[in-house]
């Protein structure tokens, strides 16, 4: 047994300074303001990287004066070892008193073992546990038998354009055996959890027009199919009663769940039920029958009218018949939906539906993101298991999330093998006023990514 | 009369700029921001008054102030006309597709652009001016004269509805004159015998407790836009006919012989495409064209908001999601009733998924109007030798609620005189009034004044 661990308790005091002289830099990547700030940030993790003894580290400049990717390296484990890339960003989105915090946003606060800042949960935190963890290990006589490279990015709130083009061009720079993400939540903070899979993500814009300009409502208001009526007409049909998509051919490419993955998933069930109670609180659940909560929001695709707007709806009343009407529309999805293949069939219907009194384009803005499924029996799978198990007493639940992570879908370009190592909580706040995260969350995630890294030494040995 | 119809034509130009100063004040009266403008317009239409001769006033009312002025220098034994018009207007802004400024107006082929233009400062002005013309000529007018000029036709009237029923005897009058509609052809001027009332309510849907994160909690919750969309989409059947049970009970049913006058105006598809641009009719299809404007009821979404609609995307299931809606009414509907029929049909139809509710904001009455009496005889009249062509009596679309309160509460015969053309952009981009039509009005109005003063 090595004694990474020990020294992790050890020095947790150092750990949290540290963890806090990071939080206190202003690296907003939205606003170009705080460019100087992200610098600063970039070159004190370089810093830190070559302090805890990895072999290099370099702040890798973006085009056009965006935030640098900070990449260290350490191959001490030789060349027949395999090699671990940790993935975490650096950056934080804004924030302000004013947005409705109790504390200055970027003066870290404890209280009642919890850590108040920007950037606390989402995702400093990631990037302070994983540091800590290796250098942990580095420190120590007996070295990993893997070799590591830690990534961090600093635009992940801010579009990640830079990263992904860096990927494309020098994939040989961050290639790895494993690349393990370390962003986002687990279920509950006394229940970890391993996210294998995330929705992909398409995008479309619906425009229906029928006159050539608004007209006055009594004047017309008969002998005019209404754009804003056709539209809802329209978007109508897109689902049926019990709330499936009615597009054709939709669903073919949806794989279902194995029964391994669907008994994995049903242990986050009672959660979501929670969590539906606390946070959705609509009048009455919704959604395909057959179905639970946790395989809705994570194995099913879905259509959502994200924004629509036509006509006046300011103050008061203006009685026109519009000329047009839009709609945003989302969908997410599931292996192995392709999102170009899902747009184009969502548009041929909605063509084929479209009567002939208006005119209906619909416009599909930007390229989407293809859904994630990763292999609950992978050799990282394994190793993040053993890892939760042995920070937080308890083993982990797999679980589905509903959303979209990008860079997963980069990753596995480069990686055999992908594993998402979240230490957050949903109840953290990211992107909120007061956003907060346990100090065991990370003391707990320190312990957790020590041992995924002997774990990986070990079953590859 | 032949002074005042010269003096008229000789004024041309004076006339033109005052309409293009009251055009320029944007006394938009749905919007709060803008009350001190239509109040500034309210007192430019009493201060043209004044110095035309009449004893003019600015009423102030719990919303937007009335302009009222009258000459009743004509005696006892003369007739006494009632001019009714609005000085306020819709909204309007350049983002909405305007091609210029709408409150900084241009002339361009014959027409004046701005908001307000035809509906409806271009045309009451017509009637101040010809009494302008007459008194400025002869000193004196064949008749007495009334002017009621509100402030919120646009946004509700409460405050007019009420005045008419208090102080009906100071607007008592032979006839009621209202010049806010419009006609196809300046070759065929339309006086309209019949107007849609309305009823405009606001639609409100909503799910969760705020805003969800669509990856989140996408497949779990009802979308209040998609449910919004589901509830609008059940209010029509395939043929654009209205579901709502009720709806129809109390439609009066055309006789063979309205249908007969209705089809002696020539209306076709051809000429719908041509005016509005639509690539296909839409509506009941057991009724004309003509006939589903001017007699057939309507439900119309007029505006929809919910969730991000900027640029790019923004991947919420929004909290809720808004309609506004506006029926037009004709007789004998009653607008309560509709309203209370609506929102029965709405709550049945809301799945439990969802909250739904249906908000009141305004009615206005249908009316109707007789051809046989001497006013409009003397309005056909002046059209024949003020217009030069003769006009055709039309059921007009929109809602003009004032028509049936004078008719209720002041008892005399109301004529609409409208002036402007069905291709004016009323409510829209891009209003405009021909400027020969605001001219030809003046020469018909004096016409009128001195036709009904025999």
């Amino acid at each position: 047994m090595s004694n990474a661990y020990e020294y992790a308790k050890q020095n947790q005091a150092r750990f949290l300074d540290e963890y806090i002289h990071l939080l206190k830099i202003q690296t907003i990547s939205t606003q170009t303001i705080h460019a100087q700030d992200v610098a600063e940030a970039a070159e004190w993790l370089k810093t830190m990287m070559l302090n805890i003894g990895m072999d290099t580290a370099e702040v890798i400049l973006m085009p056009e004066g965006r935030c640098p990717l900070v990449l260290g390296e350490w191959k001490g484990a030789g060349d027949s070892a395999p090699t671990i890339l940790i993935y975490c960003h650096y950056d934080v989105q804004p924030a302000e008193v004013a947005d409705g915090w109790d504390t200055e946003p970027f003066e870290p606060t404890i209280k009642d073992g919890r850590l108040f800042c920007r950037g606390a949960v989402d995702s400093k935190l990631h990037v302070m546990a994983n540091l800590k963890a290796v250098e942990s290990w580095l420190a120590q006589d007996e070295k990993p038998n893997v070799n590591i490279k830690v990534v961090l990015e600093g635009e992940e709130e801010s579009g990640s354009e830079n990263i992904n083009a860096f990927i494309a061009k020098h994939p040989e720079r961050l290639s790895a055996n494993i690349a393990m993400i370390s962003d986002g939540t687990i279920l509950d903070p006394k229940q970890p959890s391993l996210t294998f899979g995330l929705r992909g993500l398409a995008s479309l814009e619906i425009h229906v027009q029928a006159p050539a300009t608004d007209l006055h409502s009594g004047h017309w208001g008969g002998t005019v199919h209404n754009p804003l009526q056709a539209l809802s007409e329209i978007l109508a049909q897109l689902h049926d009663k019990t709330g499936k998509v009615t597009v054709p051919g939709f669903y073919d490419d949806v794989t279902n769940l194995t029964n391994q993955e669907r008994e994995l998933l049903q242990k986050t069930e009672p959660n979501i039920q929670r969590e539906w109670a606390d946070v959705v609180r609509a009048p009455q659940q919704y959604g395909e029958a057959g179905f639970n909560l946790a395989e809705r929001i994570g194995a099913r695709p879905t259509l959502e009218i994200n924004g629509m707007t036509g006509g006046y709806t300011g103050d008061g009343m203006k009685t026109v018949l519009p000329q047009k009407a839009m709609a945003k529309i989302t969908c997410r999805l599931v292996p192995n939906q392709d999102p170009e293949k899902i747009t184009d069939q969502v548009r041929e219907f909605i063509m084929q539906i479209t009567p002939d009194s208006v005119d209906v384009e619909v416009i599909i803005p930007e390229a989407g993101a293809p859904p994630v499924r990763l292999d609950v029996n992978s050799v990282a799978m394994q190793a993040g298991k053993v890892a939760y198990t042995h920070a937080w007493g308890v083993e982990p639940v797999f679980e589905l999330a509903g959303g979209s992570v990008p860079i997963t879908f980069e990753c596995m370009k480069i990686a055999d093998e992908v594993i998402i190592m979240s230490y957050g909580l949903k109840s953290g706040r990211a992107h909120g006023p007061n956003e907060n995260i346990y100090l065991q969350n990370f003391y707990n995630g320190i312990q957790s990514t020590i041992k995924f890294i002997e774990e990986v030494g070990k079953q590859h040995g | 009369m032949d002074n005042a119809l010269h003096y008229a034509k000789q004024h041309q130009q004076d006339y033109q700029n005052q309409l293009i100063d009251l055009l320029k004040i944007p006394s938009v009266s749905t919007d709060s921001a803008y009350a001190k403008e239509v109040k500034r317009a309210g007192e430019w239409v009493v201060a043209d008054m004044q110095r035309i001769g009449l004893t003019a006033e600015l009423i102030k009312t719990n919303r937007h102030p009335l302009v009222y002025g009258e000459w009743l220098g004509a005696g006892d034994d003369k007739p006494t006309v009632l001019f009714y018009g609005h000085y306020d207007v819709q909204p309007a802004m350049l983002a909405d597709g305007w091609d210029h400024e709408p409150f900084d107006p241009i002339e361009k082929d014959g027409f004046l652009y701005a908001r307000g233009a035809s509906d409806d400062k271009g045309q009451f002005l017509i009637h101040l001016k010809a009494v302008e013309s007459i008194l400025k000529s002869d000193g004196t007018l064949p008749v007495n004269v009334k002017f009621i000029i509100e402030g919120e036709e646009e946004s509700g009237g409460e405050s007019i509805e009420s005045y008419v029923i208090n102080h009906s005897d100071r607007l008592q009058a032979d006839a009621v004159v209202v010049s806010d509609t419009s006609m196809a052809t300046t070759n065929e001027p339309v006086i309209v015998v019949a107007l849609r009332g309305g009823t405009k309510m606001e639609l409100h849907v909503s799910g969760p407790k705020s805003d969800l994160h669509s990856g989140s909690y996408g497949g779990v919750v009802h979308n209040p836009a998609q449910a919004l969309a589901e509830i609008i989409s059940k209010l029509h059947d395939a043929d654009g006919r209205i579901t709502v049970p009720g709806f129809y009970d109390d439609v009066k049913q055309l006789t063979a012989d309205e249908r007969a006058a209705i089809a002696q105006v020539k209306y076709d598809e051809d000429e719908l495409y041509a005016e509005t641009g639509v690539p296909q009719s839409w509506g009941e299809p057991d009724f004309t064209i003509l006939e589903r404007i001017g007699a057939r009821p309507t439900l119309e979404v007029t505006g929809i908001a919910g969730g991000y609609y900027g640029e790019g995307f923004k991947t919420v299931i929004p909290q809720k999601a808004i309609a506004k809606l506006s029926c037009r009414l004709v007789a004998n509907q009653d607008p309560a009733k509709i309203f209370a029929l609506l929102e029965k049909h709405i709550k049945n139809i809301t799945p439990s998924t969802v909250k739904s509710e249906l908000i009141y904001l305004g009615s206005g009455r249908w009316a109707s109007m007789d051809i046989d009496n001497p006013v409009m005889q003397s309005a056909v009249q002046a059209y024949k030798n003020g217009w030069g062509y003769e006009p055709v009596f039309m059921r007009e679309g929109g809602s003009i609620p004032i028509v049936a309160h004078m008719q209720e509460n002041i008892g005399a015969p109301v004529v609409m005189m409208g002036f402007g053309l069905n291709t004016d952009s009323l409510h829209a981009p891009n209003e405009h009034f021909s400027i020969d039509h605001f001219h030809r009005g003046i020469q018909t109005s004096i016409h009128f004044m001195y036709e009904i003063s025999k």
